[in-house]
């Protein structure tokens, strides 16, 4: 990516961020900012949607994954084998990697998960502020739904901040598409009118992509003004901007305003393999393998990060076997290892002695795995702490 | 011996001595059955057989026979809570599969349906007689704008393939299947003299509108034509209509329902060689409906097109050209769900190496559709990479190249042998 395109999302990133915080301090005066924050342990896990193991740790994939394989690898807890044995769906396997049980939940996320999320558990055992919980997610199959559960003595009181960043600038596009303006987007001053609009109009997640309860979401002017000459350097620009890169700069953002106890994040650049273009599921593994890197670099440069932060990073599952009668990469639906066997990486902190662990583990093996990194040992979870980590 | 599926059915059936048949089966069978049943003027003539086979084979099983076979679906269905589920019986919707598949006991129900099935097919197969098998010949085309990569080309293809050299101009092979030359005869009349007499045995799918105008006009049977760039207007309004659908699965079966309704024939937007062919125009709903980029991407639609007429048509021969696509343009990524032509005024961009890269897979999943079919011992697939003049050949099952892999083959020699190959 070219440095005009990062340098303007990234002021994107920033002033979501901004947008986030501001909205916080007028819905949330009351909340103490309590506990964790700069001082205490780490934990982030990134989920990036649906890979197959034949693109990745394998003969035929590590080109695409230099810096996992290279500079990563060696220095990681690295599982060869992590299957998903619940539903190989985005919001199901998000939500079964936040509560330890497997769900089985509307795909599109129209309910919260049915039991506690990792996030609930430490907020409310921790006591920590939501500040201390977030989740950045480029992946429009989740819903706001994902941050917290329907349990009665947990739910949103106890829930994260849960942020789309991707969704603000599709909205712009399919706003100008909408309105009957396909020359909007390969103009300035008219993309910039549609920015407007959303902005003006943002008074929910589905919007602009962040939750806070009871919140009305304005931008400010301020905000707005920035906004909208980071879309026209957008636009000018000629080449295409991935959502996990926004995702991503949001994330780095969200580190360094807030450096909160847990942080998920997912990508999913690699799902435009549902419509069929392989180059361009290749160039969003590709997307993710450097933005993993940069956001250990990032954790290592980071001093409320370096030495306490423990990364995960791990696909949700795989795709469909060549051959397969649900057309292979373009899908994850069938019940095969291709689909359901994965791989997994853990760095930093608790992965102090590099290890290969060959035993299958699972997904749900993560929730009881980082809720024990903060303490919480006593939960009654079908999955077990992951071998191989320093707890 | 297998059977050769286009030919089997000789007694037109009637769907409606089929629907009570339907009711003594488990609940999760019966969306797709009654589906066919209430499409049945538009399957093809091998949908209609397997069904009527499939309908022959619960016939023969007395209704005590039938309640054993059937009784661990039952229960597995009662487990999975089916009764309380919103679950239609009349068509697969979005809603059913999202409801199978997140069920706990979801390989275990795919596993018994498949149970199901194979029994229930193999006592239609007892009672039904085995007529002689002939090749089935696929044709895919990389067109010499496609760079493909020399190395890699080839080396996921099935290894019971063979490399071919050409000794250049491999663009003709796609000329003479399609117009044949002197004593050549172009793929249309060697599919005739096969035995082919439908026009579902006979496929031309193309991202670009090439393939049906170069189809000789003397040909001796129609030819199911289907053109990525040629379905553009139907395409587009469509994909507008497709993209009114909310983020809520019991809404978009509602859509995906009223737009299958939809006659979609007052609108002036097909292209002629599918406005007159009712089952082609399903079929192109169907196809766009069912996802897997059909709508987007050029190679996607041909790769999917060819897979899906495999599937339902069980065709001879099919003949699969891919071509270019655009790079995206700034925003699209984001949204690639969108016509980025509609969505972004600026200029398209041919992006060849990457189309290269995605012609090439598609490519091999069209063999690999075809290879899922009992009819696979009997197929020979050639796929032509016109920019390497070289192509890759999968033989019928006990059937050799009949030269040295290192040798050279003009265009015309090679195109001679692959019609020999069909009709032997």
């Amino acid at each position: 990516m070219d440095a005009s395109r990062r340098n303007l999302l990234k002021a994107a990133a920033i002033l979501l961020v901004d947008q986030w915080a501001g909205s916080r301090r007028r819905v949330f005066a009351a909340e103490s900012s309590s506990a964790a924050g700069k001082d205490e342990r780490k934990v982030i896990v990134v989920a990036c949607a649906g890979i197959r193991r034949a693109e990745t740790f394998s003969d035929t994939g590590l080109g695409n994954i230099p810096h996992l394989y290279r500079e990563l690898l060696p220095q990681s807890v690295f599982y060869p084998f992590i299957r998903n044995a619940g539903a190989t769906s985005h919001y199901n396997t998000i939500s079964s990697i936040l509560t330890g049980n497997w769900q089985r939940l509307d795909d599109w996320g129209k309910t919260p998960p049915a039991s506690p999320t990792l996030f609930e558990y430490l907020r409310k055992r921790m006591e920590l502020s939501q500040d201390n919980a977030w989740l950045i997610s480029s992946n429009k199959a989740l819903t706001s739904r994902i941050g917290a559960s329907s349990m009665r003595d947990f739910g949103p009181r106890y829930g994260a901040n849960v942020v789309f960043p991707k969704q603000l600038l599709i909205n712009a596009v399919i706003r100008a598409a909408s309105q009957g303006h396909p020359e909007h987007s390969a103009d300035r001053a008219a993309m910039q009118s549609e920015l407007e609009a959303i902005l003006q109009h943002a008074d929910n997640y589905e919007g602009l992509g962040w939750s806070v309860s009871g919140d009305e979401s304005f931008l400010d002017l301020r905000m707005q003004s920035s906004m909208q000459q980071a879309i026209e350097e957008l636009v000018r620009t000629n080449a295409p901007v991935t959502g996990d890169e926004f995702t991503f700069l949001v994330s780095a953002e969200v580190m360094r305003r807030f450096a909160p106890s847990l942080l998920a994040i997912t990508f999913s650049d690699v799902e435009v393999a549902h419509f069929g273009s392989y180059s361009m599921h290749l160039a969003g593994i590709r997307t993710m393998d450097r933005l993993v890197y940069e956001l250990w670099n990032l954790v290592e440069a980071d001093p409320s990060y370096s030495g306490k932060t423990t990364l995960f990073i791990l696909p949700e599952f795989g795709r469909d076997l060549d051959g397969s009668s649900t057309n292979g990469f373009f899908n994850h639906r069938s019940i095969d290892d291709s689909t359901s066997l994965t791989w997994m990486m853990c760095l930093g902190e608790a992965a102090r002695s590099a290890d290969v662990v060959e035993r299958t583990v699972q997904h749900i093996d993560l929730c009881p795995t980082i809720a024990g990194l903060f303490g919480i040992k006593d939960l009654d979870l079908p999955g077990k702490p992951l071998p191989g980590l320093s707890t | 011996m297998n059977e050769w599926p286009g030919n089997a059915q000789k007694e037109a059936p009637s769907p409606d001595a089929y629907r009570h048949l339907v009711e003594r089966l488990p609940v999760t069978l019966r969306p797709s059955l009654n589906q066919q049943l209430s499409q049945w003027g538009t399957l093809f003539p091998f949908e209609q057989n397997r069904l009527a086979n499939f309908m022959k084979g619960v016939e023969t099983f007395s209704p005590s026979a039938l309640d054993a076979l059937t009784a661990p679906l039952w229960a597995l269905e009662k487990k999975m809570g089916v009764k309380l589920w919103n679950f239609s019986e009349a068509s697969d919707t979005i809603e059913n599969a999202s409801q199978l598949a997140r069920s706990e006991y979801y390989a275990e129900w795919r596993r018994e349906v498949q149970r199901v099935f194979e029994t229930v097919n193999a006592a239609a197969r007892d009672s039904t007689p085995i007529q002689t098998a002939s090749t089935r010949l696929i044709l895919l085309f990389l067109p010499g704008s496609l760079p493909v990569d020399p190395l890699s080309a080839w080396k996921q293809w099935d290894a019971r393939g063979h490399e071919i050299k050409i000794s250049g101009g491999s663009e003709r092979i796609c000329e003479l299947a399609m117009q044949g030359h002197a004593d050549l005869s172009g793929i249309a009349t060697l599919a005739a003299r096969q035995g082919s007499r439908e026009s579902s045995d006979l496929w031309l799918i193309d991202a670009e509108a090439k393939l049906s105008g170069m189809l000789s006009p003397l040909s001796p049977i129609a030819a199911f034509s289907l053109s990525y760039a040629a379905l553009k207007p139907f395409r587009d309004r469509f994909l507008a209509e497709v993209n009114k659908i909310p983020k809520d699965i019991q809404a978009t079966d509602e859509l995906i329902s009223n737009l299958r309704l939809e006659a979609w024939n007052g609108w002036d937007l097909w292209p002629a060689e599918v406005a007159n062919q009712p089952r082609l125009r399903r079929f192109v709903i169907d196809l766009y409906l069912s996802g897997n980029g059909a709508f987007i991407f050029s190679n996607a639609f041909v790769e999917w097109a060819a897979s899906e007429a495999l599937r339902r048509a069980r065709p001879r021969t099919i003949v699969a050209r891919f071509g270019m696509r655009s790079k995206p343009k700034p925003f699209t990524s984001i949204a690639i769900f969108e016509n980025q032509q509609r969505i972004s005024s600026l200029p398209d961009v041919d992006d060849p190496e990457n189309s290269a890269i995605d012609a090439v897979i598609l490519a091999r999943y069209v063999w690999l559709a075809a290879s899922r079919y009992p009819e696979q011992e009997q197929t020979l697939c050639l796929c032509v990479s016109e920019h390497r003049d070289s192509a890759y050949a999968i033989l019928p099952a006990g059937k050799s190249l009949g030269w040295s892999p290192e040798r050279t083959i003009a265009p015309e020699e090679l195109y001679s042998w692959l019609g020999a190959q069909f009709l032997s």
